[in-house]
């Protein structure tokens, strides 16, 4: 009888045990239904004049855009506009969020957000506070892209209309994705972005929004920050430079120009090292060392590419201007910005902890002094499916 | 405990004992013996068939003195009069009108029944009580004067509809014999298809009343003898006024009671049978309907079906992954919809998203509301189709699915998505039919946690079932088995089935003699010789 009463107690017990194993599971306790909440899609934070932060919106209205997309509008009529922009001044973020329900009709729910537009106001006071809450909320989606506008405030970002898609910031999320495979935008999701914050020895480089007409944006270039602040931008081909020689570049058109015309090779594969050699205990040299792929796309010379030779001599001229383009991006880092994007700070602090303890509030300066070495070796694997040029005329 | 334990929940069947109590008097003395007058007998016959239109007398007055007499007696329409014409009562008047009166005796009624009757199938009645039970079960009694003894002629009637293809079992290979009403005539299918003198078939005889032909079917040599004798057992125990289905028999042999979860299976098909036997599981028949009890009965039959061992078995595993997909869709899918929708926005795409809220603008009810509605909509709808005449079926599905799909998502009743969702469900539960009342009110039960709690309920729930699932066992086996305990060699046939000539192993779990504690017992393996 003592041995079953043990016997009951044991499965008592692993009852119990396999019962409160779905309390560690993490998740939403409060049930709100789908029609009760705002679906937002884009985001923009900016600081008006007087300081204060100005959030804006773009809410996504479903019903909407399953009648465009369906077709079964009514003919005629004032379509429903698939999505509506508002804005709300606050002191802090999370408050002008809040404030913001008293402008609409549903708690608004910030999971969906395709993508977070940064003021350039903001970005010269400092973004590090703003960004704050977003990190520390739980039903901010990581993944939103970043970027910071530049001529233009977010608010005119979200309240643009385009043709290509029903939902503005979903056609801006497409157009970074395509840039990226340009090699000229610096892509920067919310989580890059946290990480970066405590990533000692590197700098923020956020993608850059412009509007480039009246219904379409252009996202190429990037932003760069100091110690948070928005410190200047790249131009395309400095941000191209930059992505090499930290070894983001996906793909990518660098044109090559010879005697006759231009060469466009295609980046296939990429892969950049940076790193600071040290002397007596200084730090020397910035090296950086790029490894390419690609193949010839685009060729406007003479002769035939089919001997080793001439694909050699390509491949050094590949290296020649892949090299500038870094170098300029380096240049004007140290330069002007004196912001070290590159990371070489992290490398720095990697190596040579020691030196790192010590140097590292003047490493803005330091770095800005060195030398670069920049090294690219490319290799060119396919030239496409013919040999030579075209010839005219026979 | 030990092995008490193995069948311990069923040791208590006394629940029904009022019923015992016997209205019929005319009963209570079980022995009494057959009346060597013949005048006696018609009385006493005529006593216990008072009323009975259909039960039919018949006296054979013979000899120079009428001094042989003989009375046949049987229910009419219950035997084959002109076999019992031509079998037994031509030939005893043939006898009896050459007979002389030197030759009368006492022997006459060994004469008849070994010289005399043509017919094969032979009895002998003792007592009254006897007689008249022979005689309820379409038996011909012939008594005869100064015996103390009748005897039994079976010359029942072949009735019943003709074997054909079970409505509720179809596959698409393998036989198309199903059982039928007549407990003779399914035993012969199940004979016809295993040909060997170990296919044994033991009668016996429920329900006070009805009085119902029980079979309990078996193979000596592969079925656990423990599990032999726990189905004797608990079919002994049954006392009840009438077993008028199998579906009787099992709610009392079960081994949980109130279970969801079946755990004795039922079949029509005489395949599907007789594999069922070859695996060491015992078959219970019941006359008077075709649906033929298997015990022990595990979980993982449900998803089995006959077609996966006739054809290629990467198909049948593929058609098993199906079915343990559509099982768990039926269950969850709702309640995972309504914990998606109302709990857990932030894992839903952003596109799908916006298809899920355009979907849902305007429904004036919560998705918890919705899916209730429109999953007893769809019960309602299934029941209808059961119980209406056959005719009137294509109004139904007119107004299924019109009325129900299309009306109610342009009024805004329901969401497009929900009726998909719903739609799908009921799909997918028809995919496994043994499980399909199990699913039923599951479903319910894992909306309500998934309204409550979200994913969180549904987790809460599925923990419940699970310890529930392992916990059960059927005639001692574990329900989960093979995975719970985990039997490597019976894996073979559970979600991946292997082809059926690599089965060299009968299932292990069914042999067991004590499920509990395997050290030390004796564990037989037969191979299966080819």
């Amino acid at each position: 009888m003592r041995c079953g009463k043990t016997k009951k107690f044991v499965k008592i017990t692993i009852a119990a045990f396999l019962f409160m194993l779905p309390l560690l599971l993490t998740g939403c306790w409060n049930n709100r239904d789908l029609t009760e909440t705002n679906i937002v899609a884009g985001l923009g934070l900016d600081r008006t004049e007087e300081g204060k932060i100005l959030l804006t919106v773009q809410v996504v209205e479903p019903a909407a855009i399953q009648s465009t997309t369906s077709g079964k509008g009514k003919g005629g009529g004032a379509q429903p506009k698939p999505v509506f922009v508002e804005s709300y001044e606050g002191d802090t973020v999370f408050e002008a969020l809040r404030g913001m329900l008293s402008k609409v009709d549903n708690k608004l729910f910030a999971s969906t957000v395709q993508v977070l537009i940064l003021g350039e106001n903001l970005s010269q006071d400092g973004i590090n506070e703003a960004l704050d809450f977003f990190q520390r909320d739980h039903e901010v989606e990581y993944k939103m892209d970043v970027l910071v506008a530049k001529g233009v405030t977010p608010k005119e970002i979200l309240e643009m209309e385009t043709d290509m898609n029903s939902i503005p910031a979903v056609y801006v999320k497409g157009t970074i994705e395509n840039t990226v495979s340009r090699g000229t935008v610096k892509r920067t999701l919310l989580i890059d972005l946290v990480k970066n914050f405590c990533c000692s020895g590197r700098q923020l480089a956020i993608g850059q929004i412009t509007k480039a007409g009246e219904k379409e944006v252009g996202t190429e270039g990037t932003a760069v920050f100091s110690e948070g602040k928005l410190a200047g931008w790249l131009d395309p081909y400095e941000t191209r430079g930059y992505l090499f020689a930290t070894g983001k570049v996906k793909s990518a058109i660098v044109n090559i120009p010879t005697d006759n015309g231009k060469i466009a090779m295609e980046i296939i594969r990429s892969k950049g090292k940076v790193y600071v050699e040290f002397e007596n205990g200084e730090p020397a040299l910035l090296t950086v060392k790029v490894g390419l792929e690609a193949n010839v796309g685009e060729y406007e010379g003479k002769g035939k590419l089919d001997s080793p030779d001439s694909l050699h001599k390509l491949e050094e001229l590949l290296d020649e201007e892949v090299k500038k383009e870094i170098k300029m991006a380096l240049d004007r880092i140290q330069k002007d910005y004196s912001s070290d994007i590159f990371g070489f700070g992290t490398q720095v602090h990697k190596y040579h902890p020691q030196y790192w303890k010590e140097a590292k509030e003047q490493w803005k300066d330091t770095f800005s002094k060195l030398p670069a070495d920049i090294k690219v070796e490319a290799k060119i694997r396919r030239t496409g499916v013919i040999k030579g040029p075209i010839k005219k005329g026979g | 405990m030990g092995d008490k334990d193995m069948f311990g929940k069923t040791k208590k069947h006394n629940w029904n004992k009022d019923q015992k109590a016997d209205p019929d008097n005319s009963r209570n003395d079980k022995n009494e013996s057959i009346p060597q007058s013949i005048e006696e007998v018609k009385a006493r016959l005529n006593e216990a068939f008072s009323q009975c239109s259909d039960f039919l007398l018949r006296e054979i007055i013979c000899g120079e003195d009428g001094s042989v007499r003989m009375l046949v007696a049987y229910i009419n329409g219950f035997i084959d009069k002109r076999v019992l014409n031509q079998d037994v009562i031509r030939p005893i008047l043939e006898y009896l009108s050459k007979l002389k009166a030197q030759d009368k005796g006492n022997h006459m009624y060994e004469l008849l029944k070994e010289c005399v009757i043509s017919s094969n199938d032979l009895k002998e009645a003792g007592n009254i009580q006897q007689a008249v039970n022979s005689i309820v079960s379409g038996e011909a009694l012939l008594f005869i004067d100064g015996e103390e003894k009748a005897l039994v002629i079976g010359v029942k009637a072949p009735q019943g509809r003709q074997v054909a293809e079970p409505d509720t079992e179809v596959s698409i290979r393998g036989a198309r014999e199903g059982f039928v009403e007549n407990l003779l005539t399914n035993t012969t299918l199940l004979r016809k298809r295993i040909k060997n003198p170990n296919l044994k078939l033991e009668m016996l005889q429920l329900g006070e009343q009805t009085r119902t032909d029980i079979c309990i079917c078996y193979i000596k040599g592969i079925a656990n003898e423990a599990i032999i004798e726990e189905v004797k057992e608990r079919l002994k125990k049954i006392k009840t006024d009438a077993i008028l289905d199998s579906g009787y028999m099992e709610q009392f042999i079960a081994d949980s009671r109130l279970s969801l979860f079946p755990t004795v299976g039922n079949s029509e098909k005489c395949d599907k049978l007789a594999a069922k036997l070859l695996e060491g599981r015992v078959a219970i028949f019941c006359d008077g309907t075709p649906y033929v009890l298997t015990v022990p009965y595990l979980f993982i039959e449900s998803l089995q079906a006959s077609d996966d061992y006739y054809d290629h078995a990467f198909f049948a595993t593929f058609m098993r992954l199906l079915r343990l997909l559509a099982l768990l869709v039926s269950n969850l899918m709702p309640g995972m919809y309504v914990a998606l929708v109302g709990f857990h926005h932030t894992v839903i795409p952003f596109k799908l998203m916006i298809t899920l809220a355009a979907s849902r603008q305007g429904i004036p009810f919560s998705p918890f509301t919705e899916a209730v509605l429109m999953i007893i909509a769809f019960e309602l709808l299934r029941e209808a189709g059961v119980r209406m005449p056959r005719p009137i079926g294509q109004s139904l599905s007119i107004v299924g699915a019109i009325v129900l799909g299309e009306a109610s998502v342009a009024a805004g009743i329901a969401s497009n998505l929900m009726v998909i969702i719903v739609a799908i469900t009921a799909i997918c539960s028809f995919i496994v039919p043994p499980l399909i009342r199990a699913t039923m009110l599951l479903r319910f039960v894992f909306l309500a946690a998934a309204n409550f709690l979200g994913f969180l309920g549904i987790a809460f729930v599925s923990v419940a079932v699970f310890i529930h699932l392992c916990r059960l066992r059927s005639f001692g086996v574990p329900y989960m088995a093979p995975f719970s305990p985990l039997t490597a060699s019976d894996l073979k046939d559970s979600f991946v089935v292997v082809p059926i000539w690599a089965m060299v192993t009968r299932p292990r779990i069914l042999r067991q003699e004590n499920t509990k504690g395997t050290a030390g017992t004796k564990r037989q393996e037969v191979q299966v010789k080819r």
